[in-house]
């Protein structure tokens, strides 16, 4: 079958900011940051680190009460935003006359249920109960929120969760395309969903010295990747998602198209289980390039994988540089994380949608809290982005994702006329 | 407590479902109860009554059957 072109129709997401998918972008075209300082009451310890987390999302509220009651919070999460871009597509989510036997859900989680796990954890070693709730296998399970989605949606093609950590979304959405561009699925719900607020898992981002330190005081510019003042990465738990689309149906049927899809790449630096490799990355986003049929000079913008870790932003950037040569000086780049946080297995999905967004509005969002000024050298020799751009014409833009394991997935977008 | 409270505290927070419609001849499928929420409803019985309902359980089919078993359960430890 010829390939097909694939149509980005629906975007959806829980928003730490509290408010819709517009609200999302305004924001973190202005530079604000969404990082707030999370203090528990655990004892012996509370957990008091930087966190953006998503205080305005109430779950029975979205889903309603017996569906939120069967899912942990990363399916909350995920069953939310997958509803948000499905309405967002102009998709009823009941089937009605079409059959969806072959429409599919691809979804990226990096803890999965974690949450359900160590509430057991709690019960048993804390409280002493001496067992759990039937459902904890069910809330639980990394697949939890593609089954869910699947099943609220009536999609009776594949339905796959993806546990690449931090590219754990790129390669869901990366898979998915590829099965939309191959004829095998007119439309995919992808994205990904994680809440990385377990307390052991936390704890375990602490032990490695890569998650940034702060106070209320200091929590929304602890997040400051390429900076030469940076201190490390932000967790933040969320939920995003896309309605990807064979072009000809989406046309067909008048739906708004946010962005095309056109390119996925994706490898293993096979050399270090977290030292990020510049080879590895360069693979991939050359492998991206081929895929997508563009060339570096075709490309205006790159959503960075840009965690504020003193080793992996360097890498990245001189991957960048590598690249893209002579013409990286004038390459925008921008790390959102430095606003929404690291959200693990949702970091791709959201970071997708800023990058789609950033095309169709022709607006790009900055790194905050960096400028010219705490600018590492390290991290220089690209044209980063230290306050929003707008009215630029953007083609084409990359997301990259580069995990722990040595994972790395590249997306390609192109812009569509409005 | 009695059984048939806890049964309709049960549905209520979970499913919304009036009190009132929870009676003896409501057909457990009907009031939205499949195997993984009658797993749910046997172990917050089993909490709340601090009992344990036998393994070979044959799963009740109305409100009122799952009523005369937890009650005859409740009887029976008291005896």
């Amino acid at each position: 079958m010829n390939p097909r072109r694939v149509a980005i129709t629906g975007l959806g997401l829980v928003s730490p900011y509290g408010g819709d998918l517009t609200d999302f972008f305004v924001r973190l075209a202005a530079g604000e940051s969404a990082v707030r300082h999370l203090l528990t009451d655990d004892r012996p310890r509370p957990l008091s680190i930087p966190f953006v987390d998503c205080p305005a999302f109430d779950p029975d509220a979205a889903l309603g009460k017996p569906l939120a009651s069967m899912m942990d919070r990363f399916a909350q999460l995920g069953m939310a935003a997958a509803f948000a871009a499905w309405d967002d597509a102009g998709l009823p989510r009941a089937a009605g006359g079409e059959s969806r036997d072959d429409w599919g859900v691809s979804w990226g989680t990096a803890l999965g249920g974690t949450l359900a796990y160590e509430k057991g954890y709690r019960d048993l070693w804390q409280k002493g109960r001496d067992r759990l709730s039937p459902l904890t296998v069910v809330l639980g399970m990394n697949n939890a929120a593609n089954a869910h989605i699947s099943i609220q949606l009536g999609l009776g093609g594949v339905s796959m969760s993806h546990t690449v950590a931090c590219a754990s979304s790129a390669i869901a959405i990366g898979e998915a395309f590829r099965r939309v561009r191959s004829g095998e699925a007119p439309v995919m719900l992808t994205g990904g969903s994680d809440a990385p607020q377990a307390y052991g898992v936390a704890r375990a981002w602490e032990a490695l010295r890569v998650m940034a330190p702060a106070d209320a005081d200091s929590a929304a510019s602890a997040c400051r990747p390429f900076a030469a003042d940076r201190r490390g990465l932000v967790l933040g738990e969320g939920g995003a998602a896309l309605v990807l689309e064979d072009w000809d149906r989406a046309v067909a049927r008048g739906a708004r198209i946010h962005g095309e899809i056109v390119g996925y790449g994706t490898n293993c630096d096979h050399s270090h289980l977290v030292r990020p490799e510049t080879a590895g990355q360069v693979r991939a986003l050359h492998a991206t390039l081929a895929d997508a049929g563009l060339a570096a000079g075709d490309i205006d913008y790159i959503n960075a994988h840009g965690t504020a870790t003193a080793e992996g932003d360097p890498v990245e950037i001189a991957a960048l540089k590598s690249v893209f040569g002579e013409r990286a000086t004038r390459l925008p780049v921008s790390a959102t994380k430095s606003m929404h946080g690291h959200l693990l297995g949702a970091a791709g999905a959201i970071e997708a949608i800023a990058t789609v967004l950033a095309l169709r509005e022709q607006a790009i969002p900055p790194t905050a809290q960096l400028n010219p000024d705490n600018l590492d050298p390290a991290c220089s020799g690209i044209d980063h982005v230290f306050s929003s751009r707008h009215g630029v014409p953007l083609r084409a833009a990359l997301s990259n994702s580069f995990a722990f394991g040595g994972s790395n997935a590249v997306l390609a977008f192109r812009a569509v006329a409005q | 407590m009695k059984s048939i409270e806890l049964i309709r505290n049960f549905l209520n927070a979970r499913q919304g479902i009036e009190p009132a419609k929870i009676v003896p001849e409501a057909l457990l499928a009907d009031l939205g109860v499949d195997s993984l929420m009658m797993l749910e409803l046997i172990f917050e019985f089993e909490d709340k009554f601090d009992l344990k309902l036998p393994e070979d359980l044959k799963s009740p089919q109305t409100v009122g059957e799952m009523v005369t078993l937890m009650d005859g359960l409740i009887a029976s430890q008291k005896s």
